[in-house]
């Protein structure tokens, strides 16, 4: 089946600076991609050249089937991370406008923003100007301009930024929505949950390389720390104790409890049961990889130190980055 | 691709006609205009009070002070005003509207010492009756010296705060004084040298195919003029709200929207479009009711219907070169303060030729106007003011400078197209013109 979209060895240089070197990529259609990296590794110049909004010093793409998205922009819907309305325009005039400029029906772009903002509960919003809502809502508005095509290809740029939890959960139906309506799903993200919740496929970036393109169970299975979390049922349980047990390579402690590293080759079930018995748990459970930390994996060699890599970690989970492999 | 380019200049140009501030400033420009032209002088004319006071004489030449009363009456300056009004184009004389002073003369002796009564000048505000003025008159001002080719004239000494109108007012008369006695001396009568200097003008009759017309000479000096303003009018409004919308359009962020939508030349050229017909809603309307004046005046055979065409054809070229560069100066900058720097030269280029077509009007086929009707982007500016002169270039000249102007259209468009993609997406620090350079060689 042809790929909704093919990068082939796209390069791009802004002055001296390499944005993006040497990219690959190939998203099959109806797949559910996630770009992620930290701020500044080349996610939204990627994003940029896919449409043809910028364009690479060498490689070639193919979107859709077109070797430019110009020829293919109807078909696409992108909801950029810089996003931003006509404040003096009525929300229902902006929707209708920007589903027209992408090939769409009048009457039936009308309908179906009508529609998706009801679903969002911004039906009263319709005949506001953009200028009388509020972030969230106008967040919203955004969101759904970019779906009001329904897009055979969905781009989304950072899009649970700034939104309320409730906001962010009604948005991931709807992606989700779009995705078993059949649309291809590329969205890049610096907040690794995301990725975690919404993605079959991640695609890491670090300084305008690829770093990692994996489906994420096997990234699970790749990438297993092998390490277990353990919340004590008493308070004053001697956790550093647990280093004695056997296959139990390090005891880091946290907040409610501690991490017990494992040695390879050691039997999560064995060690789980041993730790057990040592302290009473209040909760135990295998602990799943992180994003956060195959990113760290990656972009980081052996002799880093402990510290270097807990300084990104720092830097990851200050930009978001807490998830865990679902 | 066009029908998206469409799409942008329709909703453009509606955000824009829709906006308060355009319909304002449409319906306000032109009535801003009559008021200053027309309405403006006479109400501050009218507002000025009425002077009164004395001027004292020490008439040397001992002729002329009978006849200086007599021409600083009001009763005079009211006729020689009413005079001075037909022949409005000699310049002379105190504006329209201005009260006539109520000046009394004060005869001082022949023999006094000027520099003691400079003193009598020098009073309090609030002392009454104001002097206002101080003239003497010389020994010779009526009768010549033996040898001596001219005849002398007058001093003049005035207080502090008087009006220039007054002044005037006091030259005239004693103008009209001096005149009258020197004639009166040599035995003539001043009303039959007076009459017998005036030749009545009457307008030339233009006459063509058509039909006889009277021709308005100032306004056929005053036409090329004209044009520049429209065109500098047309574009500066146009290539401001341009920048402006562009600007907003950056900052607010809508613009990576749209260009998920459309290409970044389809944008550029939706804006350029829309605000084009902007343009030429504005230069319609202002043409139009131009052109219904003279209907009015029955004066419309002035208007050759090909000047209309040459109007629209170089505005189409200098809007695309000027609108083109200020479209991009919107997509470089972040706000409308770091415009400014970038301005400056195009402002340089624009008011340059504008203030040009006044000149070029006057000297339409001189070597400079036919130099510049070849140098971009003057040359649409002075092709156009060529043009509507009396004597119009030759249709080779007029078709090379347009040639030319599109030739340098494309140029700027082109070059301001790849600023345009570049510039969109550009945050932080704002450009200048080798970064701008810079953008081009990258797009």
């Amino acid at each position: 089946m042809e790929a909704a979209l093919e990068i082939r060895g796209i390069t791009k240089t802004f002055g001296t600076t390499k944005a993006i070197d040497d990219l690959h990529l190939v998203v099959p259609r109806g797949a559910t991609y996630g770009l992620i990296g930290p701020s500044g590794a080349g996610k939204t110049t990627t994003i940029r050249m896919i449409l043809s909004i910028l364009f690479p010093d060498s490689g070639t793409l193919s979107v859709l089937g077109k070797t430019s998205a110009l020829e293919a922009k109807d078909r696409i819907g992108y909801l950029p991370e810089e996003r931003g309305v006509y404040r003096k325009m009525r929300v229902d005039a902006f929707l209708s406008y920007i589903g027209r400029l992408k090939g769409g029906v009048p009457g039936k772009v009308e309908a179906r923003a009508g529609q998706l903002m009801t679903r969002l509960g911004l039906a009263d919003a319709l005949k506001k100007k953009c200028e009388e809502l509020s972030k969230g809502m106008l967040q919203r508005v955004q969101f759904v301009a970019a779906i009001v095509n329904s897009p055979d290809l969905l781009i989304l740029d950072e899009p649970f930024g700034g939104l309320d939890p409730l906001s962010v959960r009604l948005l991931k139906e709807l992606i989700a929505e779009e995705h078993q309506r059949g649309a291809t799903i590329l969205f890049s993200t610096h907040v690794m949950a995301h990725a975690e919740e919404l993605c079959e496929q991640v695609v890491m970036i670090h300084k305008g390389r690829k770093v990692l393109d994996e489906p994420l169970a096997g990234l699970r299975r790749q990438y297993d720390t092998s390490t277990i979390h353990l919340e004590p049922l008493h308070g004053t349980a001697n956790l550093m104790s647990l280093k004695a047990l056997p296959g139990v390579a390090r005891v880091r402690l946290t907040d409610d409890g501690c991490e017990v590293g494992l040695a390879p080759g050691t039997d999560p079930a064995a060690a789980m049961r041993a730790v057990a018995t040592a302290v009473a748990p209040a909760r135990i459970e295998l602990a799943r990889v992180r994003l956060e930390d195959v990113f760290i994996r990656l972009v980081t060699d052996s002799r880093a130190t402990d510290d270097s890599k807990q300084a990104l970690r720092t830097h990851l989970q200050g930009l978001g980055g807490e998830g865990v492999l679902a | 691709m066009m029908s998206r380019v469409w799409m942008v200049a329709g909703r453009d140009f509606r955000a824009t006609v829709g906006s308060k501030g355009f319909v304002i400033g449409f319906l306000l420009t032109p009535v801003l205009i009559t008021a200053l032209v027309i309405v403006a002088p006479r109400i501050v004319n009218s507002r000025s009070p009425q002077i009164q006071g004395e001027v004292a004489v020490i008439d040397r030449s001992g002729s002329v002070l009978a006849g200086l009363r007599e021409s600083l009456s009001p009763a005079t300056i009211a006729a020689r005003r009413a005079s001075a009004d037909k022949r409005r184009a000699s310049g002379q004389g105190a504006p329209r509207g201005v009260p006539i002073p109520v000046l009394s003369v004060v005869e001082r002796s022949a023999s006094a010492e000027v520099q003691q009564e400079k003193a009598w000048l020098i009073q309090e505000k609030s002392d009454l009756p104001r002097h206002l003025a101080l003239i003497v008159i010389a020994t010779d001002a009526i009768v010549r010296e033996a040898g001596k080719p001219e005849y002398g004239t007058y001093e003049l000494y005035v207080s502090r705060g008087l009006d220039d109108a007054t002044e005037s007012t006091i030259h005239e008369s004693l103008r009209q004084a001096l005149v009258a006695a020197r004639l009166e001396t040599k035995g003539l009568d001043p009303g039959e040298v007076e009459a017998t200097m005036q030749v009545v003008r009457p307008n030339a009759v233009i006459v063509a195919a058509a039909g006889d017309q009277a021709a308005q000479r100032g306004f056929r000096r005053l036409l090329p003029f004209i044009c520049g303003v429209l065109l500098f009018v047309g574009i500066f409004t146009g290539g401001q709200v341009l920048m402006t919308s562009m600007i907003e359009e950056k900052s607010s962020r809508v613009v990576e929207v749209l260009l998920a939508a459309v290409a970044p030349l389809e944008l550029m050229w939706g804006k350029l479009i829309a605000q084009l017909g902007v343009c030429l809603l504005i230069l319609a309307v202002y043409t139009g009711v131009g052109l219904l004046a003279l209907v009015q005046l029955a004066t419309i055979g002035l208007i050759e219907p090909m000047l209309l065409v040459y109007l629209v054809v170089f505005f189409l070229i200098a809007y695309l070169i000027f609108g083109a560069m200020m479209l991009a100066i919107g997509a470089a900058v972040n706000q409308l303060a770091d415009t400014q720097t970038l301005m400056g030269p195009i402002m340089l280029l624009l008011l340059a030729p504008y203030m040009l077509t006044g000149i070029v009007g006057q000297a339409p086929n001189s070597a400079l106007s036919v130099a510049l009707s070849f140098v971009p982007p003057v040359n649409t500016f002075v092709m156009l003011a060529r043009v509507a002169s009396d004597s119009p270039p030759p249709v080779w000249q007029v078709g090379l400078a347009a040639l030319i102007g599109l030739a340098t259209a494309a140029i700027v468009l082109w070059f301001a197209a790849k600023i345009f993609r570049i510039g969109l997406l550009m945050h932080g620090k704002p450009p200048n013109f080798a970064t701008m350079i810079r953008w081009a060689r990258m797009a």
